[in-house]
């Protein structure tokens, strides 16, 4: 008998740690959940995975493959919790990780916001060298000053140390001689570099990027190497990948050498998972929004694949590395509905969080929040919310509404009500509609699909919202980061900053640069142990006018070979800015500034998911809701007890395990064969 | 107050921000020239049919608060609306048609929905250059206009929706520039259209009707708001002044009088005692003067409320004719952001009389603008612009932020990385300049030290600097900040510069070294907690 292979992936969140796990014989999926163990998340991830082994029956020696989302690298950024750390960087430049980009956000405050810097002052060490900004060595660099700069840094109270020198992306030569030294010198001291960490132009960002990702070497190696200590010690003898930012699975050992490279690591999930969803019902446009209790992250897949971008921020901070691009707005079910000084509504950004939470939680709050709103219009069952956990305090929640927003409006508490949900989803289909403009899409041409705690009850009047009629609701939103994670692959991103303008003559220099990148990649996958058709190479261009300040992706086939593939490639680009930007401008000079590669070695994908098995049926109920502007009767129906092929028409509540979905008249939900639910708008509706 | 509903309120006025903000990425994303993409020097914003600014994306206030000015400017003068047809864009830059210098190109757009005028969109960028005495626009021998760049009055660079080639051939050959002018332009014509797309699409869904009263009640609404913040202020009459170093040509320093009177829900702000008309060209219209009022009084009274055009309906501004602030035609007037934020600074003080809790001591003062004129060794010509910014004054209840943009200007620095992959530049250092900041109980922010070598054949360097005399302001007893810098370094010799220099030849090897002032310290020095002093020292921002 051949033994089992199961390949599992593992989420863990704030409270609860989710497992997904693939029996790769049989092609199914099953998960589990079970309490996140805050002081040692290990704990929790291998009491996942027993919980599962014993309840679905597989051992331990059965598991080929461990993939891991982690919000390590997430939480150490939020909470500033990072160790203190030292920079060397070219003398004279020493501060231009404090002064940064000096612009500010509220043009009209006088009192600035506390700026602290990643590393303060008194440790950042210049050394005296200098490379020009095609590669040319202008100083070399003084080794005597390397010295002084080390010793600095071993007599400073800092563990970790970056090394980003100005044009350090164009020639990694003295940066690597001054990480050389330093590790002989130092050897406990972890060092990043930046033409490693983040081969980009611009000396702010590069340094910002490689100082963060050096203060969360200590806090995720520790967290990683607890997490292998205990594997090992439990008998699980997988391999374990680590998902980062850009949705790419990587080994430990990258991920701890690359931290910064995780801070999406767990978001990603649900992009990867929406991403497999869209693909296995056959949406190519589709839009993923995740609800929760503060936040509403808006991500956006195209012709099956997720976008990802190397300009983003984390925490105000500017992270320049492949991230799943990901719009964040202060919106979800804890926003506060307030007036401001002139009498106008305001919902958020303030949010009463976990605590003291909604008014209807009965824990302290006393400003109405959304899902205060949602009671209110019954939108939300006060016995069976979040299980019937604990029971909502519906007058509670009345009565704040009516004292600070409907009385001084003048309009009754319904009304104040629906306004308030208006407003919200005003906001939250602004920020969709934002996400797509920056790309030049139209939403119309996009399906949504709501996968977040606090979603279910807005994300159909979005949609209409944004003339979309389509809405997917994935079959078990609690634990989608974890089914996303499991369909990843090993990804490991590359890439040469390189300025050349694409003339002709320009595709021999163009070849080299590729073949250069296509050798390192090979390397690193082989490395890796995949090879031959488990690998892809895919080659894509950042491209721009000359004199342009950013640049748009163009994906590559293969390095052009001549002028008419150049010029072939130079007509991609106009047509993606004319699409992006409304006007091209075929007579100027197109560049290219980065080539990147995406080296991927397949890890076997997913097979399809079978519908789960409807449980028994339970009863239907009715309930009061509000909906389109008057109360209404509308029937709750219990996720887990529809069949595949089931047609419902709104209005209607849908109850999830920790979600409720909300159809309004005039949109119906199917059930589809993968148990997923896509609500569609009724034709003439 | 007008009576729209106040659910619709929002959700219109947040999709009209969103147009503003679509207009910004446009532009942000497909501009050419350094001074747009990276300093970010231009602005956005929404206006409605009759030409009221109703929404804004947040970037330089020194734009958003003049915008409707030079709208109102130009209908009342010189195009009125019923000229205005679907597809024209009407642009200027002319500080005599409601305009503040002659870099600044402000471009409208009509939006018209069933043949009706809805709303304007318009995109102000600051050109990287504009012809006349100076690259870069600042000719700081300019006695008047003429000598300072092609002026354009109100005019149609695009009728119905078709280009004037003939026009805009007219302004690229009058530009040093012309493919990055071109490129910045472009980009800023195809912003108003998508401005105007998102605007049209907000009236198929809401209705004209709805979008017009919502225009008015957002006014309505963000005049209450400032009419409730200045109620809350202390009636009275306050006085302060600051200064400007001079104009680059006469001796002595020149003198911003401000009165600022707060009686019960509005505010008179009068700048009588104000120097006269000066002969270089330091001098502001009255668009850069209100602009810097309404600046200094929305940040002074610290109203939570969208800053629109309603903000402004409280308050009153009069200058003297023929004045420094109030400058008439043909004064040179390239350089009147230095003036402008010496308005804001000086209204800013005399609020501090009526506020002292809420009121900083003063930021750096002045923006550094500089420039240079390059020409290299096989002829080809390049401009290099650049703007650097200072410290902030220490607030009263923490010190002031190091080398961050602040007052009624606001910009990013341009990343030496792309200026050496572009200029024939090589930066020697970009850092703080230790004890810049004035001392005091809460001390001022640092200045910036920004020194480079210059690598191509020729060179002229151009600056629009102040502050090296007039040094920003401490309160409360905290000391000012330092002062500014400029100077040029061949070999062993040091040249210091004017803070207004034009054409200062410059050849390869050549260092040009840039200090920023730092900003006042607030409180008496001694007071400073013991423990602060001693963070400022193990940092070396005080040695």
């Amino acid at each position: 008998m051949t033994p089992r292979r199961i390949r599992i992936a593992v989420d863990i969140g704030g409270t609860f740690t989710d497992l997904e796990f693939l029996d790769e014989a049989s092609g199914k999926t099953h998960s589990f959940k079970t309490a996140t163990t805050p002081d040692d998340p290990s704990l929790g991830l291998m009491n996942a995975i027993h919980g599962a082994a014993s309840r679905f029956g597989f051992a331990l020696p059965d598991v080929s493959l461990l993939m891991h989302g982690t919000t390590i690298a997430t939480n150490t950024v939020l909470t500033r919790n990072l160790p203190e750390g030292a920079l060397i960087t070219t003398a004279g430049f020493e501060d231009v990780l404090e002064i940064g980009r000096h612009a500010r956000s509220e043009i009209y405050r006088l009192k600035s916001e506390p700026r602290a810097a990643l590393v303060p002052r008194r440790r950042r060490f210049g050394v005296v060298e200098r490379i020009g900004p095609v590669g040319e060595v202008l100083t070399e660099l003084d080794a005597a000053s390397v010295d002084d700069a080390i010793d600095k840094v071993a007599a400073s109270s800092a563990s970790v140390c970056a090394i980003a020198l100005l044009n350090g992306f164009t020639n990694p030569a003295h940066e690597i001689a001054i990480r050389d030294r330093l590790r002989q010198r130092l050897p406990d001291i972890a060092v990043s570099c930046s033409h490693e960490v983040s081969p980009e132009i611009r000396e702010f960002e590069r340094t910002s990027t490689t100082v963060l990702n050096a203060l969360l070497i200590p806090v995720v190696r520790r967290y990683i190497d607890a997490l292998l200590e205990r594997i090992a010690s439990e008998g699980l003898s997988a391999p374990l990948y680590l998902v980062q930012s850009n949705g790419g699975a990587t080994t430990p050992r990258a991920a701890s050498e690359a931290p910064v490279k995780l801070l999406l690591s767990g978001p990603s999930g649900g992009v990867l998972a929406a991403e497999g969803v869209a693909r296995l019902l056959g949406f190519a446009n589709v839009v993923g929004v995740d609800m929760g209790g503060t936040s509403y992250d808006v991500a956006v897949i195209r012709d099956g694949v997720r976008t990802v971008v190397t300009q983003g921020d984390v925490d105000g901070l500017p992270v320049r590395v492949p991230m799943v691009d990901m719009r964040t707005i202060g919106a979800g079910g804890g926003s506060i509905a307030s007036l401001d000084t002139s009498g106008r509504l305001q919902v958020g950004p303030r949010s009463a969080g976990a605590k003291p939470g909604p008014v209807c939680y009965g824990r302290g709050g006393t400003e109405p929040t959304v899902t205060d709103v949602n009671l209110i219009l019954g939108r939300l069952d006060p016995v069976t919310f979040l299980g019937g956990t604990f029971a909502l305090d519906l007058d509670g929640a009345r009565a704040a509404l009516d004292r600070r927003i409907a009385e001084p409006l003048g309009l009754d508490r319904d009304r104040a009500a629906s306004g308030i949900l208006a407003v919200v989803v005003a906001k939250l289909a602004g920020a969709i509609k934002l996400s797509l403009f920056e790309r030049g899409l139209d939403p119309r041409d996009f399906a949504l699909m709501s996968f977040g705690g606090a979603g279910g009850l807005h994300a159909v009047e979005v949609a209409e919202e944004l003339g979309m009629t389509t809405v997917i609701f994935p079959k078990d939103p609690s634990t989608f980061s974890a089914h996303g994670i499991l369909q990843s692959d090993v990804v490991h991103d590359l890439a040469r900053t390189k300025v050349l303008p694409l003339k002709p003559g320009a595709s021999p220099a163009l070849r080299d640069l590729a073949a250069e990148l296509l050798r390192e990649g090979e390397a690193l996958l082989a490395a890796d142990g995949l090879s031959g058709g488990r690998c892809r190479l895919d080659l894509a261009a950042d491209l721009r006018y000359r004199g342009q300040a950013f640049e748009l992706l163009v994906p590559l086939g293969t390095a052009p070979d001549d002028d008419a593939q150049l010029e072939a490639l130079c007509q991609r680009f106009h047509e993606l800015h004319r699409q992006r930007f409304s006007f091209d401008d075929p007579s100027e000079t197109v560049e290219l500034v980065t080539l990147r590669l995406a080296a991927i070695g397949m890890l076997g994908g997913m097979a399809a998911t079978s519908a789960p098995t409807p449980g028994p049926s339970t009863p239907l109920l009715d309930r009061a809701v509000h909906l389109n502007g008057g109360w209404t009767s509308a029937p709750v129906h219990q996720q887990d007890s529809l069949a595949a092929g089931t047609r419902i028409r709104g209005p209607a509540i849908i109850e999830q395990a920790y979600t409720t979905l909300l159809i309004p008249a005039g949109w119906s939900l199917d059930v589809a064969e993968s148990g997923d639910l896509i609500a569609m708008r009724e034709l003439g509706a | 107050m007008s009576k729209v509903d106040p659910v619709l309120l929002e959700i219109v006025s947040h999709a009209l921000v969103s147009a503003a903000e679509e207009m910004s990425i446009t532009v942000w994303r497909t501009s050419r020239s350094t001074t747009v993409r990276e300093l970010l020097d231009y602005s956005t914003a929404v206006f409605d049919g009759n030409g009221r600014n109703v929404a804004q994306a947040a970037r330089m206030p020194v734009h958003l608060n003049s915008m409707e000015l030079c709208l109102q400017e130009i209908i009342t003068h010189h195009l009125p609306l019923e000229r205005w047809h679907e597809g024209d864009v009407v642009v200027t830059n002319d500080p005599y048609s409601g305009g503040q210098h002659l870099p600044d190109f402000l471009a409208f757009k009509p939006v018209f929905v069933d043949g009706r005028r809805i709303a304007i969109t318009c995109v102000l960028i600051h050109h990287v250059d504009v012809g006349g005495g100076a690259a870069g626009g600042y000719n700081a021998h300019a006695v008047e206009i003429f000598q300072e760049g092609l002026r354009l009055p109100p005019v149609k660079i695009v009728r119905r929706g078709e280009m004037m080639d003939d026009l805009f051939a007219t302004i690229l050959q009058n530009v040093r520039e012309p493919e990055t002018f071109r490129g910045d332009f472009l980009s800023q014509v195809a912003a108003l259209e998508v401005g105007a797309r998102a605007i049209r699409a907000l009236a198929g869904r809401y209705g004209v009707e709805t979008l017009s009263e919502v225009g008015a009640a957002l006014l309505d609404h963000s005049e209450h708001a400032m009419r409730v913040a200045l109620t809350a202020l202390p009636d009275g009459v306050y006085a302060a002044e600051d200064f400007v170093d001079g104009d680059g040509m006469d001796e002595g320093q020149k003198r911003i009088a401000v009165t600022l009177t707060i009686s019960g829900d509005s505010i008179a702000i009068d700048f009588a005692g104000s120097s006269p008309q000066a002969r270089g060209p330091i001098n502001a219209t009255m668009a850069t003067t209100k602009s810097a009022v309404y600046y200094a009084v929305i940040a002074a009274s610290g109203i939570e409320a969208t800053a629109n055009s309603g903000c402004y309906r409280p308050i009153t501004v009069t200058a003297p004719q023929g004045s420094l602030v109030n400058a008439g035609f043909p004064a040179p007037v390239s350089m009147r952001m230095l003036t402008g934020h010496r308005i804001a600074t000086a209204v800013l003080k005399a609020f501090a009389e009526a506020v002292p809790n809420r009121i900083p001591a003063s930021y750096y003062g002045v923006t550094f603008n500089h420039a240079v004129n390059i020409r290299h060794a096989d002829g080809r010509r390049q401009v290099y612009f650049d703007a650097e910014i200072g410290g902030w004054g220490g607030h009263p209840e923490a010190d002031g932020p190091s080398g961050l943009s602040a007052g009624f200007h606001n910009g990013q620095n341009t990343p030496i990385e792309m200026i050496e992959a572009i200029f024939p530049l090589r930066f020697e250092r970009y850092a703080f300049l230790p004890d810049s900041g004035g001392a005091g109980r809460m001390r001022g922010g640092l200045g910036l030290v920004r020194e480079w070598r210059f690598m191509a054949e020729h060179g002229l360097l151009n600056a629009s600097f102040d502050a090296f005399l007039s040094r920003p302001y401490g309160l409360s007893g905290g000391e000012p900040g330092r002062g500014g810098r400029l100077s040029v370094i061949r070999g062993a010799e040091v040249t210091e510069l004017k803070a207004k220099t034009i054409g200062f030849p410059l050849r390869s090897g050549d260092i040009v070294r840039m200090e920023t002032p730092g900003g006042g310290g607030h409180g008496d020095p001694a007071a400073r907690d013991p423990a602060a002093i001693l963070a400022d020292r193990a940092d070396g921002y005080v040695s």
